[in-house]
This record gives C-alpha cells, structure tokens and sequence, in this order.
C-alpha cells in the first residue's frame, strides 16, 4: 500500500488559513481525530467549544511560540464536520511557520491542497450542488500547489535534493540487494561502508536544511518581474520595495549580471523581485543576452510589474495630464505595450505602473487612473502602493480562501526534516542492533519523505536500478 | 455430459493448488491435464522456496495448500537464507527429489474428495452471454462448470528454442496447446509473449565433484510447513559450487551469432534478475565469472541442475561451454538447455480474484498472468481455486490485501501495474515487510482458511494450540519481574540490573534474547516456536505499530469500491492521462487506483469526490 502521507485519510490535518496579507492576525487551522490531544498539548487545555479564549501557543520545551485566540469547534457541527481548532495568531511569516511546524511535530498532517472542503464534503457538511466546486477547488488548488513547488524547486534547491535522493537511493540499492539476494557473491554490503555513507547522508541533509532554513536556496512565494524601459524607474522601483519590507531581505546566491533578485515581505506576501535589463534596449550582443533572460523571467513569474515613466509620457502627451480619462490612458498604454511587448507571450497578468508621477507638475492626478490595472506610482512618496498591492491580489487570487495559502517551501522543510529523522534512525539500527532489516525500514522511510518533493521512488523501480547494477539471479 | 462445480484446466503448481482448494471448500472440481504423469512436475529447478518466495509457500501452507508439505516430504538439502538478517528478510528454500515432489502432489490429488483428474488436451472454452460455462477437450468431450481456471503455464504458444533450432512445445518433451491458445486469442485479453530458458542438465557420474565447493544444508535443518517436521524429512544431500571462467565466456560470445535472443529470433520479454548465461556474460562483460549452484535433481537419480547458466545457445556450444567449466571438464549433459516463447495475457485484464474481468467465471493463474516461478504460480492456484469455489457456492470473492499477504502484494502487483517481464516476487515489493514474515504466515492467515473451509480440523487444532502457546509465554514474559542483584540474568546485560525489570522490558534491549533470559530466570526454554514468535513480536514491536497505523489510517478509504461501469472520461478536474489510467485498469478500489503509476493524490481526491457524489445521487433520501 502507498505510504504516501499525501493519499487521502482521515488523519489530523493543518494549515495556515490565513487570507494572505490581511492585517496583523495569523490563523492556524486543525482538522481531524486527534486535535483535541495536539490541542491540548499546544495550549493546554481547551476551551468550551465554540468560545473563544486567549492563550499561549507553547513549544515542546514551553517556551511561548505566540499569544492569541483559541476556537474549538467539536465535530460534527464544525466546518469539516470533524473537530476543528482554529489558533488566531499575531500573524507573521515565521511565527506562523514555527506553530504551523509545532502542530506537525505533534502529529499533524499538512492539509492537502482542498482537503478541508474535501473532508466538509465527504462528511455531508457541503452539499451535492457544491460538490464540483469542491473538485474545482481540489483541482485548481492542486495546480497552485504544483506551479509553487516547481519554483521552490528551482537552481540549487533542486539540484541538492536530487543529489541528495540519488546517494539514498544508491545505498538504498545496496540494501535492498543484500537483502533479496544474498547468495551472490559479491556482498553487497561488504566494500561499501554503510555507516560511513550513512553518515555522509545525515550531514547532507543537515546542511540543506540550515540552508533552506535560512531561504538561501529554497525560493517561494510571489514571483515579481520587473520590466520597463530604460529610465523607467525599475532599479528605483527595486530598492524602494525592498525598503518596504517587514521582514526578510535575502540576496540569492547565483545572481546574474542583469537579473537581479530580492526577497520581501509585503503585507505579508512573500515575494520576489526580479529586476530585468530593459527590453529593446540594445542591439549589443550582451545586451540581447540581458533580454533574453529578461523574457525568460517573464515566463516564470506570477506577475509583471510594467514601469513606465509617466512624466515623459505626460510631457510627451500633455492630453494624459489635462484629462486623463481611463479611455485615453487605456489607449496610450495599448500602444505602448505592442512597442515594447511585441513578439513576447504575455500570459501572465500585467500592472502597468506609470511611475514617477511625483515629477509631473501642476496636475493633482487622483490616485485611481480609473484604466483597470494601471496605477500612479511614486517611489519618492510611496503613492500607490497600497494601490498596487490590491490590484496584484486581486489578479492573483490571493484572498480568502477556505483552505488556506499552500506553502511548498514548508511542505519541503518538513519532509526534509522527516527525512533526516528516519535516516539518523537508521544509523542507530545499524551500529546499536546491527538490524539491517530494521535500518532498509528506516531508509525507505527516509526516501518516502524525500519522495514528497521530488516523487516517490517505486519499488520495482529500485529493482530495476539493482538488476541493471548487478548480475544477479541463477 | 458432466457438470461440475469447478474445472482446472493445467495440473502444474498452479492447477494443482487451484483443484485442490476448490476441492478442500467442497466444491465438485474436475482437474484436466495433457498428461496425468507430469502433475506436480517441476519444469525448472529442483527447488522450492526462497527469498520472498517461501514467504509465499507459507502463506499457501498457512490456508491449507500442498506445496510446504510436499516441499519437506521431498526435500533432501534445507537452508535459512538471510538468518542473520533479522526474521522479516529471512527465508526457507528446498532442493528437492523431484519424482518424491511429484509424487507426494499426485497422492494428495488423487486422495482428495471432490476431485476428479481428467487426461486430455482441452481445445476450447464454451462462453455463453460473457460467461464461461465450460471446456471443451481435443476429442470433442464437454464438461460444464459454474467456473474455469487457465493454469496452462508456458503451454500456449509455446515455442522451444535451442539455438536457432525451434518446435513447438509447452515444455521440452510435451506439447504446446496452440488450440486452446489460438481460441484464447479471440477472446477480448492483450496478449503477450514471455520468454524464460533452463540450464543444460548434467549426467553426475561425469562430474568431478573433488573440485566442486561442498554446499551443506544447515544444521538444525529448517521445516517449510507449519504442520510438518524435520525428522520427516528424506536423505539429505548437498549442493555445490563452481563457476564460469574466461574461457566459457570466450566460448559464449563466439556462439552468439547463433543465439536466438541474439539474432533476433526471440522477442518474448525474459526476466531481468534470471538471465541467461548469455546475457550474464554480455550484460556485465567485466565480471571474469560466474557462479553456478549445482543442485541434485534426486536421491536416486545421477542428473544434476546446474543453476545459474539458463542459455539457449545451440548445444554444440552448450557441450563445450560446460566441458570448460571447473569439473565440468568431462561432463556428459543428459538434457540440452533450451529456452522457451509462451503467450500471457497482461494480468491489468484481471479483478484480484484472478477472475478476467471480460469473461464471468473465467480465472488464470499461474505463468499465463505474466508471472515466473512455482510459489508464484502456486499462490495464484490456490487464489483462483478459492474463488471459483466460492462463486460456485455463491459466496462473496476473498483477496488478501498488501498488508495481509505476499499474495496480496503478488495479486495488487500483477492487476494494477501489469507486467512487462516475468514478475518475480522479492520482499522490497512488500511495504509491509516487518508484518509480513514467514514465520507469522499461520498467524496472518490460517483463520481465514479455517473460515473459507480451506484448513481441515487436525491442522486447525495445531494452529489454536500454537496460538495459545504463545499467549500463555507472552503473558509469562510480561508479567515476570527480575530484581537486582541476580547474577544469571545480569551475565546476559552490558551492565548489571539497577532496579527491578519485566522479562518483556529485557528481551527489547538489542542483543538479549528470549531463550537465555528464559533459562536464567529459570522458566523452561524448550518451546523454539512459541518462543520465536514472542521475541519477534516484543523486538518488533515499534515497527509493526507504525505499520499497522499506517495501514489503519487509509484502510477506510481504501477501501471503497469504484463501480465497474465508472466512466472515468466524466469524472471533473482529472487529466486526460489519469483518465486513460484508471480506464486502462478499472481499479476495483480507491486504494488500487492510488497505487496506479502517475495516479496523483489530488486525483485521488477527485475520485472519492466523485464517488460520493455518485453515492449520494443515486440515494438522495441518505444524504444530510
């Protein structure tokens, strides 16, 4: 039977339920048989149900993770129809993630994409006439969840974790081998020397962890591209975000020359800027290469901010200064779109910002251009900001949502956590009770784990890898 | 005309057991086979058992079957294969007197009440409304049933291959069954062709065994049945040891040319682990050897089994190769290695009753399902047989699940994923391989046999007493306490005892067992069976736990059923290609759709989604 935790059960489930960036308030969602004892554990006891009360959200060793609300709901008559505990925290990024971690330590199951309108559902909380929407949900939650864990997945992360599932496997192979066919003679066992692979494996994963765990290689979160003409105002638009920021700002390692990247929080999205070298800027050769990579960033993004220098274009048209109706600046940013986008797929949402409006004089412009999308700009006062911020997560879907945000950087660090508990596990079968049946138990628990990001290995599959690594059989 | 309950068509391991059960469950069952001297044969090696392959063979002997008992009646060489690897990898196999094999098999099918054997070739089936209601036999002789087994093994299509020399046959000296094959053709399964190969065997009296590595069996010698015992078993011999070297491997590649698989005579698939000699030697050029296992084929017979050199080349090429091996040197071959091409039909056309989902009544088993091996086939047989019976009685089918039996794994391997080689099992197929042991076989399955009408009261009455046997030395351990200070326990520790212990708390430390804190706490220690059971059970226990949890947490939705009628095609949010998937399948459950290769969970999702929605449609009244 698959062990893939994905697979639906009626195990406790949980995620962050948090409509994205809204206020300061964090909330946590449970669902599932054991969320009273997970409960318990995490703020003592529970209130009645359905009255919410403040207390403290502790660590294994009671140290306080966060104060806030508690609401317990007793199944049926929950959202779910299981019982249901709901943590309203103060929010933030990384106090979120730590309780979101805590409640896994104590059993919990990161919620699949749709679960809890799946179990509603499954548990007649949700009528038929819902019923596609709850397979919509599953499906297009499904896709989210997809697009985020390739990103997480990109460059270094990516290549580390294959590396890192290649060793297993490859020990793995040795294992298995000596388990299923010890009568070869080679043993299979004897010139690779299990425990040192075995702690070369806990090191790797131990140091992809740290560095996960510090967002050096592991990227989530929105993607942003900025693109425009020279002058727009891109590398502006680039440091006055970053000072924006509430939380986190890490350079990437591997930075090329021309597109530059920065990790931020904005109100409290994860996102990441990339800056692009204009477009049509040159035709010098290594210019072309920057627009290149510039269309490349395009494609992988959620978004495109399109900066545009208002201030040149109102000099230039003094029509988008006097009377800038929504019509007019609709056609002007038509026209410039097709200059500056032409032959480029532009699927993904556009926000033309017409940046640096604090350089137009005598005009008080009203902060809605009235054009759908677009929006006055000004890094030196911040105008249109908040503007901006409400377009993208309109464009982007990312407001209330029953199941919550999905995190695959989270999902991520937790199977590589899992991973290297049952690899250290391992270790200790091997050299304390010299159990190799127990250890090969270990180790496919190891790679189940890891399978979870990059896909289960089958066992026929590791069959295959034996029989085309050794001549085996009679 | 006859009626019976239940035909077997094919009297090999397969046919047997499937005859066999139905017959034990009462049903009137009709065995048919080409010829009544080859019942119980075996066609390859003279051996039973194995890595993941006596797990097997305990779990048939666990539900009544013949093949662990004709295995210790027969056996004159026992080994414990992984023993030192902990009891869930370790493994029991046999060499075997073939003519005692077989003989022991025919006695036990011709005592058996409700079973008849029949000697003919049987040439059709009569399918009446997508049901098979019958066969018909080469001299036009009918007989009907509720249901059919097909345990025709390598016979349909068969074609022999020795070099570029072919004929057609079902085994060297028999006949192929090309009409059963030709008709079968025409019924609505996805045929395929399979290829496996035997050694050239060798005249004993030509060998120089003083140059052969002696291979012992082990002492204390291991018992494959639950119900049988050691000091029934016959004369014990050895096996031996030798290898290729470069010069066969020289020879070989010189006779390439020449081989069927190498001139691209044979395109049946051949197993992967079981190559030929050939393949070995092309396959892994760099290895200088390799070993053979030369295994006596009897007590009072010369001819040897040298296992380990599978090959098809043409025989001139076979003497020499042989003749170049060490010992082998004036080695006369009794009967040339050959290699065979039979028809299977993909097993993804079967529910896990080995019921064809397109014909009623219609089971296979064995080799024709695209799987290799006696135990494989057995297990299978004895599936078949339970089930034909059981709707010959209109009973409710059984399958074991992963969780419960290597069958079950076997049977969920076959339907869901489909074979592309001969499957073989090995015990990293099986997640739950702490639970499933051989050891434990009785304990996973001998109730439900007892329950089927698989398991007669003499064995029944062993079973429960064992069982009892085992709870009364668990309670004893459990309930034992040793105190400080005493010197016979503390000289099986690292340190000696600091406060009080259960025995049970003791036996968990890794390098204590329950035999010397048994005898150091004074308790009697001569119960080996019972006392295996209750280490095992006490040191595994975290693991099995884990398992078990995994098991219990996906048990309630695994298990609801997917209608046969799905149309996947309507199901919302699924891909094209997971549609093609579940419809190239039709998994009978949730759980076999999620073990579909490129079945996501999202997808999984979908489906308990549209399950329930389908559910509730059709009784509106039910929901709330």
């Amino acid at each position: 039977m698959n062990q893939n935790p994905e697979v639906s059960d009626f195990s406790t489930i949980v995620a962050e339920a948090t409509p994205a960036g809204r206020g300061g308030i964090g909330i946590i969602r449970l669902s599932g048989p054991d969320v009273v004892v997970i409960g318990t554990a995490l703020v003592g006891e529970l209130p009645d149900k359905r009255v919410a009360v403040t207390r403290l959200f502790k660590n294994a060793d009671g140290s306080v993770i966060d104060q806030g609300l508690v609401l317990y709901f007793q199944g049926p008559a929950s959202f779910t129809g299981e019982d249901v505990l709901e943590l309203h925290g103060h929010g933030g990024p990384v106090v979120m993630s730590i309780l979101l971690r805590r409640c896994i330590e104590l059993g919990a199951r990161q919620a699949r994409p749709g679960e809890f309108s799946e179990r509603a559902f499954l548990n007649n909380k949700i009528d038929l006439v819902q019923a596609e929407a709850v397979a919509d949900l599953i499906d297009s939650a499904s896709e989210a969840a997809a697009r985020s864990a390739v990103k997480s997945l990109q460059g270094a992360f990516s290549s580390k974790i294959n590396e890192l599932v290649e060793k297993l496997t490859q020990l793995r192979i040795f294992v298995e081998a000596s388990i299923d066919f010890p009568e070869e003679e080679e043993d299979f066992l004897a010139d690779q020397n299990v425990i040192v692979h075995l702690q070369d494996l806990i090191a790797e994963v131990a140091s992809i962890l740290s560095r996960a765990q510090q967002g050096v290689i592991l990227q989530e979160g929105l993607h942003l591209v900025l693109v425009g003409a020279a002058n727009s105002g891109k590398s502006s638009m680039m440091n006055f975000l970053s000072g924006q920021e509430t939380s986190i700002v890490t350079e990437i390692a591997g930075t090329t020359r021309d597109v530059i990247r920065e990790n931020i929080v904005l109100d409290g999205i994860p996102i990441r800027v990339l800056d692009t070298a204009g477009i049509r800027d040159s035709d010098d050769l290594i210019e072309r290469e920057g627009v290149r990579r510039t269309i490349q960033s395009i494609e992988t993004a959620d978004a495109v901010l399109w900066l545009i220098d208002w201030s040149v274009e109102t000099t230039q048209m003094e029509e988008l200064k006097v009377n800038p109706s929504p019509d007019l600046i609709h056609r002007r940013l038509a026209d410039l779109k097709q200059n500056l986008f032409e032959g480029i797929n532009l699927e993904k949402p556009l926000i033309p910002v017409l940046n640096k409006v604090d350089l137009i004089e005598s005009i008080e412009l009203s902060t809605e251009t009235g054009e759908s999308d677009a929006v006055y700009f000004s890094t030196k006062t911040g105008q249109g900001l908040p503007q901006m911020m409400t377009i993208l997560k309109e464009k982007l879907a990312l407001n209330l949502h029953p199941d919550g945000l999905f995190s695959a950087r989270r999902r991520h660090l937790s199977a590589l956590e899992l991973g290297s508990e049952h690899l250290q596990l391992a270790l200790l079968r091997l050299t304390e009770e010299s159990a190799g049946e127990l250890m090969a138990e270990e180790l496919k628990r190891a790679q189940d784990a890891l399978g979870e990001i990059t896909g289960q290995l089958r066992s026929d599959e590791l069959l295959g890898r034996i029989f085309s690594s050794f001549c085996i059989g009679k | 005309m006859t009626r019976f309950d239940v035909i077997v068509v094919g009297g090999g391991h397969a046919g047997t057991e499937a005859a066999l059960a139905a017959a034990r469950m009462k049903s009137k069952t009709l065995l048919i086979t080409q010829n009544i001297e080859t019942l119980g044969q075996m066609s390859c090696n003279p051996a039973i058992g194995g890595i993941g392959k006596s797990h097997l063979v305990k779990e048939i002997d666990a539900l009544g079957g013949v093949m662990a008992e004709a295995a210790d009646a027969a056996g004159i060489h026992f080994r414990v294969l992984n023993g030192r690897k902990g009891p869930a990898v370790r493994a029991t196999r046999a060499q075997t007197d073939r003519q005692l094999y077989k003989a022991f098999v025919r006695q036990k099918l011709e005592h058996q009440e409700n079973l008849s054997l029949f000697q003919q070739s049987v040439a059709d089936l009569i399918i009446e409304n997508n049901r098979v209601v019958g066969v018909i036999t080469q001299m036009q002789q009918q007989f009907r049933a509720d249901a059919v087994i097909l345990t025709v093994g390598t016979f349909l299509g068969g074609i022999i291959h020795v070099g570029l020399n072919q004929q057609s046959g079902g085994r060297a000296g028999d006949a192929a069954s090309n009409k059963l094959s030709e008709r079968l053709r025409e019924l609505p399964f996805q045929v395929g062709r399979l290829k496996t190969g035997t050694p050239p065997r060798i005249d004993g009296r030509s060998v120089d065994f003083g140059s052969l590595t002696e291979q012992p069996g082990d002492t204390p010698r291991p018992v494959m049945s639950f119900w049988s015992k050691a000091s029934a078993h016959p004369e014990q011999r050895p096996c031996y040891i030798t290898h290729t070297n470069e010069a066969t491997h020289d020879l070989i590649r010189a006779g390439l040319e020449r081989s069927p698989l190498y001139s691209g005579v044979i395109d049946g698939v051949g197993p992967r682990y079981c190559p030929s000699i050939e393949d070995k030697v092309v396959r892994f050029a760099d290895k200088t050897a390799h070993q053979i296992f030369v295994e006596p084929e009897g007590l009072n017979t010369t001819e040897l089994y040298p296992n380990g050199i599978s090959t098809s080349l043409p025989f001139d090429v076979q003497v020499n190769l042989i003749q170049s091996i060490k010992g082998f040197e004036n080695a006369h071959i009794s009967r040339p290695g050959y290699a065979i091409e039979y028809d299977f039909f993909e097993p993804k056309g079967l529910k896990s009753t080995l019921e064809t989902k397109p014909i009623q009544g219609l089971y296979f088993a064995g080799q024709i399902n695209g799987t290799t091996g006696y135990e494989e086939a057995a297990a299978q047989g004895l599936l078949a047989g339970i089930n034909a019976a059981l709707q010959s009685q209109s009973r409710a089918p059984w399958s074991p699940g992963r969780e419960q039996a290597y069958l079950g794994v076997l049977v969920d391997d076959l339907i869901t994923l489909g074979t592309l080689e001969p499957y073989r099992m090995f015990t990293s197929r099986a997640e739950y391989r702490l639970i499933l042991r051989q050891d434990n076989a009785d304990r996973r399955l001998t109730e439900t046999g007892r329950k089927l009408g698989l398991v007669d009261d003499g064995k029944w009455i062993k079973y429960l007493k064992k069982q009892d046997r085992i709870e009364k030395l668990a309670i004893e351990m459990a309930d034992t306490v040793v105190f400080p200070g005493n010197s016979a326990i503390d000289a099986l520790l690292e340190e000696p005892l600091g406060r009080e212990y259960h025995l049970s708390d003791l036996l968990k430390r890794p390098g204590v067992d329950i035999q010397s804190l048994l005898s150091a706490s004074g308790k009697s220690d001569d119960d080996a069976i019972a006392a295996e059971q209750v280490e095992i059970d006490i040191k595994y226990r975290g693991y099995i736990a884990r398992q078990q949890q995994d098991i219990d947490r996906t048990r309630a939705q695994y298990s609801l059923n997917i209608p046969v009628d799905m149309d996947y095609a309507c199901i919302h949010g699924l891909s094209n290609e997971v549609k093609q998937k579940l419809q190239d399948v039709k998994p009978e459950n949730l759980g076999q759709a999620s073990r579909i290769s490129g079945v996501t969970p999202a997808a999984v999702s979908l489906l308990l989604v549209h399950l329930k929605r389908r559910r509730d449609l059709q009784r509106p009244a039910a929901t709330g």
